[in-house]
Order: structure tokens, then C-alpha cells, then sequence
């Protein structure tokens, strides 16, 4: 097991012409909200104004797009960059809805050991002279996917569910970057009735294994699922406290934002009754 | 000779290790000698569902390597007599120091012990996935109503198609409610999407997370309303045809009082 850090949160935004950050979103675990962290936090950094570069680095599995409704719009992706079958402005696309995010979509009909680690890592310092944030959706497992999607990276989200087996595999991560880089904590898909009823792991319960600097906390609820699917991030519903709690997120990465993160409340039962419950 | 069957998905957190443990505790309560494999090389978590953690004494890449017998590998669980058995997947090592041939012949192995081998696939398509593959003769895909857990499954069956496995389909985590309010896929959109036919569709249940982080496979409680499902999809495999349940949302009222749905 690691040692407790007790490092501050990222602190303040980048200077002018300085190198952006490159963050990298990861878990061990798949089907944690990777993908729906990336989204929703890119969406939420572009809005406060910065220039955001998203990478989906899940060659062959790609669902970043999905999940921001660009799919429709994707021509070319990280392999034809590498490969130099094209430029790198052809193959970003723009997110129209919030003015200064990108997105370069990962290969589907490629695999992950196709991409070369050195020219990712090139391609990711690129981007950083461009943008503000390069945040990186890192693949499942920890394998050359997790690799590449390292490589290029000086900070990471772990993003963790309150499972055992979640924690696990996020405990394994946090191993494997070492030292190598920042690591903040995001615990996703938090239901606080079940932690009530001793039925969850709480937020303590999760970092005491972990001991990671909190980032935030995301409850679960059914309105993620349906912005997923409809391809529309929830960061970008001004009147979700979920998309209040990225752009919280977003505000502390930033380092405007300095309160720390709220554990998710309990929809009480008239919320429920009344058509409260977000 | 056993059959043998592998649980994938592409998409990682679907559910394919719960099935994996729920579906192996249900055919074991059954009878069936069933012997479940780790394959997620460095992540294991089969271990961890099933309660099993502590008992590891030797691990795949152990029986690969010839350190071991595989015997001595698998971990009996105790709740199921004789029935259920995993061998687990090695923690500190990474999927490629197993080959396709090797985890092959454990398999070969495996299949004259007992009457169903089930292997845990590794979340996406690449070597954890390859070696998954490699010595089952049917597959079993797990999906969610989720559009990017439906495009994974997708390019999975796929992979699938092309070396002849024939396939089933589980549909994980269905929310009937939000079925109901158009905010989900149906079970009826995800087949036709698939084009494939429908071994099991399993609700949203807070209580799997609590057995899971218990390490008791919900299937053990046959009065639970997923225990009965995960039942049902053993007889399935086993080849009875059993109607798929109902999934009726909860009414108001049956949620104010606590009764189950149907």
C-alpha cells in the first residue's frame, strides 16, 4: 500500500503561454464513469473558459464520442494523427455547444497495440501547447492502453466507485503511477440512502483504502444515464446538482474553487414525491 | 466433457464477474460441478464476489508455469459442497504472461473435472480478451441498456462471429421505471440492436452491490427476487425453456409498502 499524501489540490491555472495541463482520467476498473468523468469535466473546464483538448484513448472501444453526441461528426481519429494520414485540426472536432473544447476520437476498427507510446506521448505535448487542459479517458485495465494513456500525463483523476472490487483495482493504479504524477480522487455513483443503511462503502470507507486528496463526489443518478444516452454531458444542465458538482470539480482543478468536495445528499421523500429527486 | 462457456462484454463494470460468480452459484445449487477462471490478469476481482480472497494459494499463471498442480489451484467453496470451485487469476503479473494456447489446454484440463467451465472475461478486446476466447466452445455477452456498453457488446460479438462462438445474451441493470419513462433502451430495442437471442434480463438491484461487497453471491438466496432469475437462467442454459419474468416497475404503492416486484 502507498504512502498518504497530503498534497494540495492542483493550484492555480496555467500562466499565459505556459504548457497546458495534461490530465489523465483512469480506474483499473472498466464501467466506473471514465468516459462520463472526461465528458462531463471537459465540458465544465471549457466553460469557465478554457481551451480543453479531449483525447479518448480506448483505441477499438471508443465511447467518448457517444458520450459527448459528436459521434456523428468524428472523421478521423488518433491513428490517422500518428500515422500522419491526417492533420491534427482535421481531426479534432469541435464541441459546438461550448465554445473552445475539443475531441480526438480514439481508432474503432484499431486495436491498442497499434499506437506506438513515444507518439502518443508526442502527440499529447502537441496538444499541450495549444490547449489549457489535455484531459486524457484512459481504457479500462492496465495494460498498453494504460500505457499510452499515461505516458504523455503529469496529473491523474482516479475515479472510483463505492465497490470493493472498484477500490481494488483503483488501489492498483494508484500503485502502478507511483510517484510518477499527481493523483486526485473522484468516488463516482455514490447512493447516500445505502450508505445510511450500511449497505455502501461510504466516501471514508473508500479513501481510507486509497488516501487519496479528494477531487469530488458524484451521486448516482438515473439523469447521468440519460444524458449519456442521449449525448448531451449533464455539466452542461445549469440546474443539476450533478453538473453543479463538475463544475465544482472543474473549479477546483483550476484552483478557483478552494471549498471542499460536499458528500451528496439523500433525496428526501417529498423531494421524491414532488419530482424533486435530482 | 464440460461445457465451456465465456462471460464478456467489451465494456468494463457491465456485471460480467457477478454473472460470472451468480451464474456458476446457481448451475452449482443445481448440481452441476462448475469450475469458474479469473482471466483479468492483474485486476482480479472474481476472488472478491465470491468471498474467496484469502483462500488464494496459487493462481493461474502459477499453473502455466508449472509451479503447481492445477488442483491445488482451485479454491473450493465450501458453501456449494463439491459443486463450485474458481480458479483465480494472478494479481501481480499482466495478461501476456499467459498465451492463447496455454490458457487453452487449462481449460482442456478443466473441462474433464466437472460439467461447466465459465471464464470471466477481461473488460475490452485485446490480449485478456484473446485468451478468454481461446478454448470456450459458446459465450455468454453481458450488456447494459446503455449506448456505449451496446456499441462495446456490439464489436464484441463481432470478434465473437468471426471464430464461430455461438452467443447469448444478458441484459444487466434493466430499470423498468425508466424503460417505462422512455429514458432507457428496452430489453425488446437492445436485441434487435444485437440481433441476438436473449438468455437473461436482470433488474437494477441495490442489493447486488451489498453482496457483492460481502463477497455472497446473491444467487445463494433463492427467495431473492434476483436469486430466482439467475436461477431461471441456469435452467435456460441447461436447455428449458423458461418464460422471462415480467420486469413490472415497482407501483408507488407497492414501493411505499416494501413489497418486491414481480
Amino acid at each position: 500500500m502507498h504512502e498518504l499524501r497530503e498534497e494540495p489540490l492542483p493550484a492555480a491555472p496555467p500562466a499565459p503561454h505556459a504548457r497546458g495541463r495534461c490530465i489523465v482520467v483512469t480506474s483499473g476498473k472498466g464501467g466506473v464513469g471514465k468516459t462520463t468523468t472526461t465528458a462531463n469535466v471537459g465540458v465544465a473546464l471549457a466553460a469557465t473558459g478554457a481551451r480543453v483538448a479531449l483525447i479518448d484513448a480506448d483505441v477499438g472501444l471508443r465511447n467518448l464520442d457517444i458520450v459527448l453526441g459528436l459521434e456523428a461528426r468524428v472523421r478521423h481519429h488518433v491513428l490517422d494523427v500518428l500515422e500522419g494520414h491526417a492533420e491534427i485540426d482535421d481531426a479534432l472536432v469541435s464541441d459546438k455547444r461550448v465554445p473552445g473544447l475539443k475531441l480526438l476520437a480514439a481508432s474503432q476498427t484499431r486495436e491498442k497495440d497499434d499506437v506506438d507510446t513515444a507518439a502518443f506521448k508526442g502527440l499529447v505535448d502537441t496538444l499541450r501547447e495549444r490547449f489549457d487542459y489535455v484531459l486524457i479517458d484512459c481504457p479500462a485495465g492496465i495494460e498498453k492502453g494504460f500505457q499510452n494513456a499515461i505516458a504523455g500525463a503529469d496529473e491523474a483523476i482516479v475515479v472510483c466507485t463505492p465497490e470493493v472490487s472498484a477500490v481494488r483495482d483503483a488501489d492498483r493504479v494508484v500503485g502502478l503511477l507511483g510517484d510518477r504524477m499527481k493523483i486526485t480522487l473522484i468516488v463516482n455513483r455514490l447512493r447516500p440512502a445505502l450508505v445510511r443503511r450500511g449497505k455502501m462503502l461510504s466516501v471514508d470507507d473508500v479513501n481510507a483504502i486509497l488516501r487519496l486528496p479528494l477531487l469530488g463526489v458524484i451521486a448516482d443518478e438515473p439523469g447521468v444515464i440519460v444524458a449519456t444516452n442521449k449525448g448531451e454531458p449533464i455539466a452542461l444542465d445549469p440546474a443539476s446538482p450533478t453538473g453543479e458538482a463538475y463544475r465544482k470539480i472543474a473549479g477546483r482543478i483550476v484552483g478557483t474553487d478552494t471549498s471542499t468536495p460536499e458528500i451528496p445528499r439523500e433525496a428526501t421523500f417529498f423531494g421524491k414525491l414532488f419530482g424533486g429527486q435530482r | 466433457m464440460a461445457r465451456r462457456i465465456v462471460v464478456t462484454s467489451g465494456k468494463g463494470g457491465v456485471g460480467k464477474t457477478t454473472t460470472t460468480a451468480n451464474l456458476g452459484a446457481a448451475l452449482a445449487m443445481r448440481g452441476k460441478r462448475v469450475v469458474l477462471v479469473d482471466a483479468d490478469i492483474g485486476l482480479r476481482n472474481l476472488d472478491l464476489v465470491l468471498g474467496l480472497e484469502k483462500r488464494i494459494v496459487f493462481d493461474l499463471v502459477e499453473v502455466v508455469e508449472g509451479r503447481c498442480q492445477l488442483r491445488q489451484a482451485l479454491i473450493r467453496d465450501k458453501r456449494f459442497g463439491e459443486s463450485l470451485a474458481i480458479l483465480p487469476a494472478a494479481q501481480t503479473r499482466d495478461k501476456t504472461a499467459v498465451s492463447e494456447n496455454q490458457f487453452a489446454k487449462v481449460l482442456d484440463d478443466l473441462a474433464e473435472m466437472c460439467d461447466y467451465v465459465i471464464v470471466d472475461c477481461p473488460a475490452g478486446i485485446e490480449h485478456g480478451f484473446r485468451n478468454a476466447i481461446a478454448g470456450v466452445r459458446e459465450a455468454i455477452v453481458v450488456t447494459t441498456p446503455e449506448v456505449s456498453a451496446i456499441r462495446d457488446a456490439d464489436r464484441v460479438i463481432g470478434k465473437l462471429n468471426e471464430r464461430g462462438l455461438p452467443m447469448r445474451l444478458i441484459i444487466n441493470r434493466i430499470r423498468p421505471e425508466m424503460v417505462r419513462s422512455g429514458d432507457m433502451l428496452s430489453v425488446e430495442d437492445v436485441c434487435e440492436i444485437l440481433s441476438a437471442e436473449l438468455l437473461g434480463i436482470v433488474p437494477d438491484d441495490e442489493d447486488v452491490i451489498d453482496t457483492t461487497n460481502r463477497g455472497e453471491p446473491i444467487a445463494l438466496n433463492t427467495d431473492s427476487r434476483l436469486g430466482a432469475i439467475f436461477e431461471k437462467i441456469a435452467r435456460r442454459l441447461e436447455g428449458e425453456i423458461v418464460p422471462f419474468t415480467a420486469l413490472n416497475a415497482p407501483t408507488f404503492l407497492s414501493r411505499f409498502l416494501g413489497r418486491k416486484a414481480g
